[in-house]
């Protein structure tokens, strides 16, 4: 069962995404979304890359929906409207979850599907062997790599946070 | 490949229909958005990782600074539609009348 970990949680990570792609009310739409990046941080995980997924936690989701949250609760009505209180999106839900899973079905009979490219299960739990990395993770490796061979990349993205910044503040000036 | 990219993609799929289908909310819009770069992130982290792709693990990093980019201006457009009308109905933006 530990082998299909992966094709599990990945499972439920479509299931999380049908879960805010109904649209409920923003909030519950936000918390939804902080449950799948939890679940997106896992699958990253199982694959070796901790510095990757410690990113979605850090950056996604302490960063990117904390901003979110708030500004739904600013922008937000009196009675927000959940799954079950309307009609429209809980047969969206509800038909989402089904198709996901009978997709799981369809892939769990046989261990291959074809579709456009050849999707085989052996891929989740083991991983392709290039040879001996040594002592170091090839991830973090590759990440501090950022600050020596993606110096250019590293100012890039600077100045377009600071423009970026610049632009908010432009478009928050109002009249 | 492994399984796990179908259910990346659909994941992918899920949320770009999601943005592209209006409710009454413009804020649900845009956390559809952030599903589809949550979805790209994955994608791109399992990617590397199985084909051990050194150099480009910095991808998915720079591929977050983008879209908190992108994600603070469409929330600044969204407190300036709040400003004007209230709230974020989509109904709202109704300027353009053809």
């Amino acid at each position: 069962m530990m082998t299909y970990i992966v094709f599990i949680l990945s499972i439920v990570f479509v299931m999380s995404f049908v879960g805010f792609a109904t649209k409920p009310s923003p909030i519950y739409g936000g918390l939804v979304l902080i449950i799948s990046g939890g679940i997106g941080c896992a699958i990253v995980l199982n694959f070796g890359g901790s510095f990757l997924g410690l990113m979605v936690f850090l950056i996604y989701l302490g960063g990117m929906l904390v901003v979110f949250g708030y500004t739904t609760a600013m922008a937000t009505e009196q009675y927000p409207e959940v799954w079950v209180s309307n009609k429209a999106v809980l047969a969206a839900f509800i038909t989402g979850l089904l198709s996901e899973l009978l997709t799981a079905c369809y892939i769990l009979k046989d261990d291959e599907v074809e579709v456009v490219l050849k999707f085989n299960g052996m891929g989740d739990w083991v991983i392709y062997d290039t040879g001996d990395s040594g002592f170091f993770s090839e991830e973090a490796m590759g990440i501090a790599a950022l600050y020596s061979y993606g110096t250019w990349l590293v100012i890039v993205t600077g100045w377009s946070l600071l423009t970026g910044v610049l632009v908010i503040m432009e478009v928050t000036r109002g009249n | 490949m492994s399984m796990v990219y179908i259910n990346i993609f659909l994941a992918f799929i899920l949320s770009l229909m999601g943005m592209l289908v209006y409710r009454s909310h413009l804020m649900s819009s845009l956390l559809c958005l952030e599903g589809m770069m949550l979805s790209l992130f994955v994608m791109m982290s399992v990617t590397i990782l199985n084909n051990h792709l050194t150099l480009a693990s910095m991808m998915p990093i720079v591929l977050l600074v983008f879209a908190a980019c992108e994600a603070a201006l469409g929330l600044s457009l969204l407190v300036m539609v709040s400003n004007t009308y209230g709230t974020d109905h989509v109904q709202n933006l109704n300027l353009l009348q053809c």
